[in-house]
């Protein structure tokens, strides 16, 4: 993995078919280097429809999508269902590639899944199931992972250990943080992608986060700074 | 399971059996029109085991043409779930020839393939197909885009494993549409029978009306709803333990 993976959004201007409403208009955007980066916004505004792009998936927009050095892009959201037929640790062994079969056991200790990992999905508290979601993704092949209220659900101290263990382990692969949690977002990203809404101008505002993580200090009055920064720009 | 359906049946029976005897009495018919208890009796120790024996033929050929059209809107259904032309033509044809009433084709199907087998069981099979193939395109078609992403962003997914996410996901559906149609593919071989097969208790009971012997039809009434409703819970029970299996597997 490179230092130098960007992903740029130069001008992007969006749709939806038959309505007259612009998601986005001449909108940039730009996530450099790995660790974590944030789309921070309101509930509707388009974080959902941008990752959508970033992705390939929707592709009747105006504007560029450019990537040096991210070859695949995932994303993933917290709805997401394994299939009702495996437990979490069949399905874990069957869908991860043969070269990450070693890190299921590290991933699964971490992220606290031990006691049910012969379980069912079903049978899972949504907090449970948001991360065995997000584990199988990890396990996968990518140079960036969207992550769309991936770690809803889940308690705040084991949120904690989940991201810095992905910081740590991860730390070569670019994250793209998308929640409406203000204070995980100012603490543990690096980078956040602020969007205002339609009818604000500018549309989007880039703002620097605390990008804690293993071994760094984390200073409260900035860390409240950057918090009080976001709010504002709403 | 059994005991209900067998109750249900025998309320319904006696009900209709109780409404024609009131008829019977209260309009003062006589014997030829609505025979009485005891002719009714009489007429089932005469022909019970001749009518069950055609019950249970007509009954083969039904749960033989029942599989063959689940087989058979398996695959097309397979097929229709794609997005591509072939998709679409098949379900759009589907929807187009399942409204039009396959009775009304069966006299053309006799003249060409006769009276015999084939003719009965490629009525009760096309009878119980469209109401089965329409399910299995719409359950098919419609995606579980929750678990599917998965699949779908790491380049896993085939269609094998896509039909057998949605099948699974909607097990309870596809038992309830195969139990439903199960009643049809009774009803479509009587029908196929009635109209010109020479064999099955659609065959007798033409004969009967010929004969304008309601005891006789009332007989096979009885057997064709025992049989039916057994048919009906073996394939409940076959369902609940599909759905057991894939649960605990």
């Amino acid at each position: 993995m490179s230092k130098n993976m960007l992903l740029e959004c130069k001008d992007i201007s969006f749709k939806y078919p038959g309505s007259n409403t612009e998601v986005f208009k001449d909108m940039g955007y730009r996530i450099s280097g790995p660790g974590f980066h944030a789309l921070f916004g309101p509930s509707g505004v388009g974080k959902t429809t941008l990752a959508k792009m970033m992705t390939g998936d929707l592709k009747n927009f105006g504007g560029e999508i450019s990537k040096t050095d991210i070859g695949r892009v995932l994303y993933t959201y917290n709805l997401e269902r394994i299939p009702g037929w495996t437990t979490v640790r069949e399905h874990l062994a069957a869908t991860t590639p043969e070269s990450h079969q070693h890190k299921i056991d590290d991933l699964v200790a971490a992220f606290g899944m031990q006691p049910y990992i012969t379980s069912r999905f079903s049978k899972l508290s949504l907090g449970q199931q948001n991360r065995t979601n997000l584990a199988r993704y990890l396990l996968q092949e990518f140079d960036l992972l969207i992550m769309d209220e991936s770690l809803a659900n889940v308690d705040e101290v084991t949120k904690e250990n989940i991201i810095l263990k992905m910081k740590t382990a991860f730390s070569d692969r670019c994250f793209l943080y998308i929640s409406h949690n203000v204070a995980e977002v100012a603490k543990f990203c690096k980078q956040i992608l602020v969007l205002r809404g339609r009818h604000k101008t500018p549309q989007t505002l880039s703002l620097l986060g605390q990008d804690y993580s293993n071994g760094k200090d984390l200073d409260k009055k900035e860390l409240e700074q950057t918090m009080l920064e976001i709010v504002n720009a709403f | 399971m059994l005991s209900r359906r067998i109750y249900q049946f025998f309320i319904i029976y006696f009900i209709g059996i109780t409404i024609l005897f009131l008829i019977k009495y209260v309009l003062n018919l006589s014997d030829y029109v609505i025979p009485s208890p005891l002719e009714i009796w009489q007429t089932g120790q005469n022909v019970f085991v001749r009518y069950l024996f055609n019950v249970m033929d007509t009954l083969s050929i039904a749960i033989l043409g029942h599989m063959l059209s689940i087989c058979l809107a398996t695959v097309v259904g397979i097929i229709g779930r794609l997005t591509i032309w072939v998709g679409s033509f098949i379900r759009v044809a589907a929807y187009n020839i399942q409204a039009y009433p396959i009775v009304a084709v069966a006299p053309i199907i006799f003249i060409l393939l006769g009276d015999g087998l084939s003719s009965r069981l490629l009525i009760t099979a096309m009878i119980c197909y469209f109401p089965l193939l329409l399910s299995f395109i719409g359950i098919l078609s419609e995606p579980v885009q929750e678990i599917e992403h998965f699949y779908e962003a790491t380049l896993r997914m085939n269609w094998r494993l896509q039909v057998k996410i949605r099948a699974f996901e909607n097990i309870s559906k596809i038992t309830t549409v195969i139990v439903g149609s199960g009643t049809l593919a009774i009803v479509g071989t009587i029908v196929s029978e009635f109209i010109a097969a020479n064999a099955g208790i659609g065959h007798s009971i033409r004969i009967a009306l010929y004969q304008s012997d309601l005891a006789k039809i009332l007989i096979a009434l009885f057997l064709i709803g025992i049989c039916t409703s057994l048919y009906l819970v073996c394939l409940e029970w076959l369902g609940l333990e599909v759905q057991k299996r894939l649960q605990s597997t």
